[in-house]
Order: structure tokens, then C-alpha cells, then sequence
């Protein structure tokens, strides 16, 4: 083994990466909230077709930031609302990336608009089991507006409208009239 | 929509499911439900509606939900590995100052401001700040072995070879710390794949590391042929995948020797 040069101070970076050091009372809050809201965070960027393993360096990401966010004590207001702003603004941002550098595209599926709740059952058999209540939903939810899908995925993982109006920049008339939409055409596909 | 003028809207009425209403509209809704059967019911039928959107949703979300332990013990990692940095560094007098509660500093503060900037904007002989950049020509073993993904020749073969994916931002500054080049120019350096994604390598930090675009010879490039190579020579048959891994991962300047049979790289 070879190098150009010995880089200096290596082992001194490895050791501090990898110090038993105890937590501090900022790093356990984080990661008490993490263990609180990963779940609810990926999903929704998976609802929104964000690929398994981009939405888990997103919630890295974001809960890096939130750590920083803390550290600089700004403010702790509805930390909720800022994580799920976050995450939104960076599966965004690395949407966009992706659409404009089409060398570095995701495998395809990646793309919300055409991949956002679809089903992803591997086996026939698994497909057969879903009832056909189930299959209309999927094909109701697929056909939403990006924005109709992403307020629906916010509210069912328990965010109040005023929060989803700050996550996706909606007025909260605008959040409660794609709400109502978006049940009314599930319930003409269940022709209630 | 309206059914009838005198019955709620299906909005007002999923307002109220959701405890949005205003607060002076929530009593009468409430007393307007208690009193109407034909409001009560269509209440009840958009509930049954965010039910069955709440099961879809779940249902088919949960099961791709990936074991959190491993992320959040990276998270838990990451956050130490800050916490260290910030603590090494020392604080800055900005920040200093800014969190600083007593106003009556603020004058000697702007001083002070001031000063720091004529002394760093001051005519100076010295040459202009620069990076310190570590020409990395090749990864260390302790920190970048190299991890394949656990595909198969076929699953490599017979699709689209994968392009290298964007590291994320984060991921890449900890490759950086890990280097000892946090202090470095980030631009002058590709976070690479050392078993390529083409070859089966996997989205791992001990897969990737900082190959430095100053390295004249055995650079970014000449690595991208060595992995072109390596992943024709396996679909054709000529070289198994687990040697292709190998060789690539444990000293990939050796392995262009070997495989393009020179000492230098081919122009």
C-alpha cells in the first residue's frame, strides 16, 4: 500500500470520530426526537416516492441540522413542524438536483410524480391479497396533485393544518380545501 | 358542497373531524351535529374516508420502513463526532459577542470589529490565504476497505450500469474529517467510490474517500478507466467479480498495472 503522502493527523481525526465520549443533554434530545419522528418522516418521504435509501440520508440530514439548529440556540418553536419543513425542502432540493444532472439520476421510480404511494409488493401473490378497495385508494392517491398527496401524507402522519401550511408554503384555506378534494375523491371511488 | 342550505359543508364538516374550526363556530357545529342526523352521518362517512386512506397509507408505507437501529446509531456517532469538533475549535468572537448579554460591551465590540477588520484587510507582502491541500492519491486501508453492495455479475451485467450517486453533503465532510482534511478546500477533492457502484460497491463511508483532483498521475480518471476495464473484463467472462472487488479495493493504482499491463497510466 502506497500513498502520495502521509496525511497528517489521521489517527488523531479517527479517534475523536470514534470517542466513547457520554452523550451530552442536546445530543440525547436529538436523538430522542429522532427516535420520536424517523418513522413519521420517512414515510412521508416515501410517500411522496422519495427511494428507501435517499429518505434515510435525508433524516440524517435533517436531524444533523437539527442538532446544529440547536447548538446556535435558535429557536426551539415547534421543533415538528421544522424537521418536516426540512426534510421536505432537501427531497425537493435533491429532486431538482437529480432532474438537472441527469448523469447522477436515481434509479427510475425516484421521480415523486410518477412513483408517490404506488404499489411496491414484489410477488403476485401479495398483489392478489389486496382487496380491491385498497387497489381503487392507490389509484385515487396516484392520481392527486403532487400538492394534494404531500398535504395528505403530512395530515396522516398527525401535523395540524397551520403546520402544513408552513411546510409547504399553503395558506390554511388553501390546506383544508385539498384535504377536502382529495377525501371527496376518495369517497366517490368508494361511492359513499 | 352543500347538501341542503341549512346542513354543514362537507368542509366545515372535516374542519370539525379535525378539530380546525374557529373557536366561536366550534359550538354551533357542535349543537348543529347534535341536533342533524343527515350532517352526523355525512360527518361519519368522511371519517370512514380518512380511514381508508389512513389504512392504504400505512399499510403500504410500514412495511418498507427499514430497522431504525442503524441509523440511529449512526445519527448518535455523528452527533458525538460534532459535539468533539465544536469543542476542539476555539469559540468564535462573533458568536461570542452576539450571544453576549451586556449592551455596554456592544461599543468596544464594534471596536474591536472594526480593528480585526482593518488588521485582516491590511496591505500585506504575504501571499493570499490558501487551502491546505493533501494530495490523496490513495485511500487508507483503516478507514476506506471498500464494501461491495452484495450484488451479483448479473445484477451488474444485465442492467444499466449505475452511475456514481451524489454523496450527500454531510457524508461527504465526514469522509473529509475522517482524512484529517477538514480545513481543506472541499473543491479540490472528489468524494469517490472506491469499489465503484458499477462493480457492486455499495453506499457505505467505508466505501468512499477523497481522491484529489492535484494528484497529475494517478488521478480520478485513470481510476474511472481501471473500473470501465474491471466491469467489461467481468461481463465478459474473463474475471470473476469477488477478484474484481478485491483488487480494486486493496490497491487500485496495482490493479491498473496489472489489468492495462504498464507502469503508467495510458493516455
Amino acid at each position: 500500500m502506497f500513498k502520495d503522502k502521509t496525511i497528517p493527523d489521521l489517527a488523531a481525526a479517527s479517534v475523536s470520530a470514534t470517542g466513547e465520549a457520554k452523550p451530552t443533554p442536546l445530543e440525547e434530545e436529538v436523538v430522542a426526537l429522532f427516535d420520536q419522528m424517523q418513522d413519521k418522516l420517512l414515510r412521508y418521504l416515501l410517500s411522496t416516492g422519495v427511494p428507501v435509501q435517499d429518505g434515510e440520508e435525508i433524516v440524517q440530514e435533517v436531524f444533523l441540522a437539527l442538532f446544529q439548529h440547536l447548538q446556535l440556540g435558535k429557536s426551539r418553536r415547534n421543533l415538528r413542524a421544522w424537521v418536516f419543513q426540512v426534510a421536505h425542502n432537501l427531497s425537493v432540493k435533491r429532486y431538482v438536483a437529480t432532474l438537472r444532472d441527469r448523469k447522477h439520476m436515481v434509479e427510475p421510480g425516484a421521480v415523486p410524480d410518477e412513483d408517490a404511494f404506488v404499489d411496491r409488493a414484489p410477488n403476485p401473490e401479495d398483489q392478489l391479497a389486496r382487496n380491491q378497495s385498497h387497489a381503487r385508494l392507490q389509484s385515487v392517491f396516484r392520481a392527486l396533485p403532487e400538492q394534494d398527496r404531500r398535504c395528505l401524507s403530512l395530515r396522516a402522519e398527525g401535523l395540524t393544518y397551520r403546520e402544513i401550511g408552513q411546510i409547504l408554503d399553503m395558506s390554511l384555506g388553501a390546506v383544508a380545501l385539498s384535504l377536502g378534494r382529495s377525501l371527496a375523491r376518495f369517497a366517490r371511488a368508494e361511492e359513499r | 358542497m352543500l347538501s341542503h342550505n341549512s346542513h354543514l359543508s362537507d368542509q366545515e364538516l372535516l374542519l370539525a373531524a379535525d378539530g380546525e374550526l374557529p373557536a366561536a363556530r366550534t359550538g354551533q357545529v357542535a349543537s348543529h351535529l347534535a341536533e342533524c342526523w343527515t350532517c352526523r352521518v355525512r360527518k361519519g362517512e368522511i371519517e370512514a374516508s380518512i380511514g381508508d386512506f389512513v389504512r392504504a397509507y400505512r399499510g403500504d408505507l410500514d412495511s418498507m420502513l427499514p430497522s431504525p437501529a442503524g441509523p440511529r446509531a449512526l445519527l448518535k456517532a455523528q452527533l458525538a463526532e460534532m459535539t468533539a469538533e465544536r469543542a476542539a475549535v476555539p469559540p468564535d468572537w462573533r458568536t461570542q459577542w452576539l450571544q453576549g448579554s451586556n449592551p455596554r460591551y456592544a461599543g468596544a465590540a464594534l471596536f474591536l470589529a472594526v480593528l480585526a477588520l482593518l488588521v485582516y484587510l491590511r496591505p500585506t507582502f504575504e501571499s493570499p490565504r490558501t487551502f491546505h491541500v493533501v494530495p490523496v492519491s490513495f485511500p487508507e486501508p483503516s478507514l476506506t476497505p471498500g464494501v461491495a453492495a452484495g450484488v451479483n455479475r448479473d445484477q451488474i451485467c444485465h442492467s444499466m450500469p449505475p452511475k456514481n450517486r451524489i454523496v450527500p453533503a454531510s457524508l461527504q465532510r465526514r469522509v473529509f474529517e475522517e482524512y484529517g482534511i477538514s480545513g481543506a478546500e472541499p473543491r479540490a477533492y472528489e468524494v469517490d467510490y472506491l469499489i465503484t457502484p458499477a462493480l457492486g460497491g455499495a453506499d457505505d463511508i467505508r466505501n468512499l474517500w477523497p481522491q484529489s483532483y492535484s494528484s497529475a498521475v494517478w488521478n480520478a480518471r485513470v481510476k474511472d478507466a481501471l473500473e470501465d476495464r474491471l466491469h467489461d473484463l467481468v461481463c465478459d467472462g474473463r474475471l470473476d467479480l469477488a477478484t474484481a472487488q478485491r483488487d480494486i479495493s486493496s490497491d487500485w493504482i496495482a490493479a491498473y498495472k496489472k489489468y492495462f499491463e504498464t507502469d503508467q497510466p495510458l493516455q
